[in-house]
């Protein structure tokens, strides 16, 4: 069973990501810790200009995690049901998808 | 091949041979006892294997007829009842908590902002949830029970400085807060941001016992209108007088009629 925090993602395709809860509700357990793997000093390293902010709430609101990417997509995670690693494998997958994508089409550029 | 065997145990024969191995000892089919493809094993084998095969134990007494084992309460760490005795002070002494959830910081950051808060008397202090969910659970504080998952911290002070503490979090992006318990009350973030923008306890009570008064005060003056306006008419009426007699005698004014 891997850690958490063990979970490596590269941020580079990201600009920015919100998570939104509603702290006295009983389903934000695994947003507030995807919240807290993503402060992480080596996530935060891969990319110094990606901003992290926390809206706090009291609305009874789900739990949301908003990631706005560089290339304009945007991600929308609801974690009210989901686990950590789930939405942190879910975010890595896509950074590491749309990196590939950058790669090749700079090395497309430059041929 | 048992002729051959029996043959080698007779003892009779030459006097110098008393036993002999066969010179050939038959092999059918040429394979060896070590082979790379699957061979049956010997039927003696066979029924061996059968007979020695791993059975489960099966209990006696079926699990679910049992009596349910009780679970064995874990003794109480005499670290987790120092933490816990620390944790109940904090909660007794001071009438400001605050819970914040704790992302990694790097060091200088944490030491700064611990010192600024120490400039406005307010105490940091890390927290460990196994040991705060039993406490909180039996103390009149079960509403603050849900905000105790991941890391966090409490920001705990004798006095209630909402409008620093809410200036040192904002320069810290690593620490939010979740929620907070001033004087009794539990407040969530919108309600300690409001709680920051009252005016302080001495305007207030200025202002309230200005609103109470404002009515009364209303209500004597208009009691005291009558009276007064016509001391003042009669007052008047009396300077013109002394005014008429220094003066021409001049007709006096008749004296107006009050109201």
């Amino acid at each position: 069973k891997k850690m958490a925090s063990k979970i490596r993602v590269v941020l580079r395709p990201v600009k920015s990501i919100v998570v939104r809860f509603c702290p006295f509700e009983s389903n934000v357990e695994s947003t507030r810790k995807f919240l807290g793997c993503i402060n992480h000093k080596k996530i935060q390293a891969t990319n110094r200009n990606c901003e992290v902010t926390a809206d706090v709430r009291h609305d009874g609101s789900e739990p949301l995690v908003d990631v706005m990417f560089v290339d304009g997509d945007r991600l929308i995670m609801k974690g009210a049901n989901l686990t950590t690693i789930e939405m942190l494998t879910a975010l890595g997958s896509r950074c590491n998808a749309k990196d590939l994508k950058e790669e090749q089409k700079s090395k497309k550029k430059s041929t | 091949a048992p002729v051959a065997k029996m043959a080698a145990l007779r003892g009779g024969g030459a006097p110098w041979r008393r036993g002999w191995l066969p010179a050939l000892q038959l092999v059918r089919h040429g394979s060896k006892a070590v082979t790379r493809h699957w061979k049956a094993m010997h039927f003696q084998r066979q029924k061996l294997m059968a007979v020695t095969e791993y059975m489960a134990p099966r209990p006696a007494i079926p699990p679910c007829c049992l009596a349910p084992k009780k679970e064995k309460v874990e003794e109480d760490n005499g670290y987790a009842r120092l933490l816990r005795r620390q944790v109940e002070e904090a909660f007794r002494d001071n009438r400001m908590i605050a819970v914040c959830q704790y992302n990694s910081m790097p060091g200088e950051d944490m030491v700064l902002m611990r010192h600024y808060l120490r400039k406005h008397n307010i105490e940091v202090k890390f927290v460990l949830n196994e040991i705060i969910r039993p406490m909180l659970s039996q103390s009149k504080y079960k509403n603050l029970l849900p905000l105790f998952v991941a890391r966090n911290i409490l920001l705990v002070s004798p006095e209630t400085k909402v409008k620093e503490m809410l200036r040192v979090l904002k320069g810290v992006p690593q620490i939010n807060l979740l929620g907070a318990c001033i004087d009794n009350t539990i407040l969530s973030r919108q309600g300690v941001e409001n709680f920051a923008k009252l005016p302080s306890l001495e305007a207030a009570q200025g202002q309230t016992v200005g609103a109470l008064a404002l009515l009364p005060s209303q209500t004597s003056s208009l009691l005291q209108g009558g009276s007064a306006h016509l001391t003042a008419l009669l007052d008047e009426h009396i300077r013109r007088l002394q005014a008429g007699e220094t003066g021409s005698p001049d007709e006096s004014a008749p004296a107006q009629s009050s109201g």
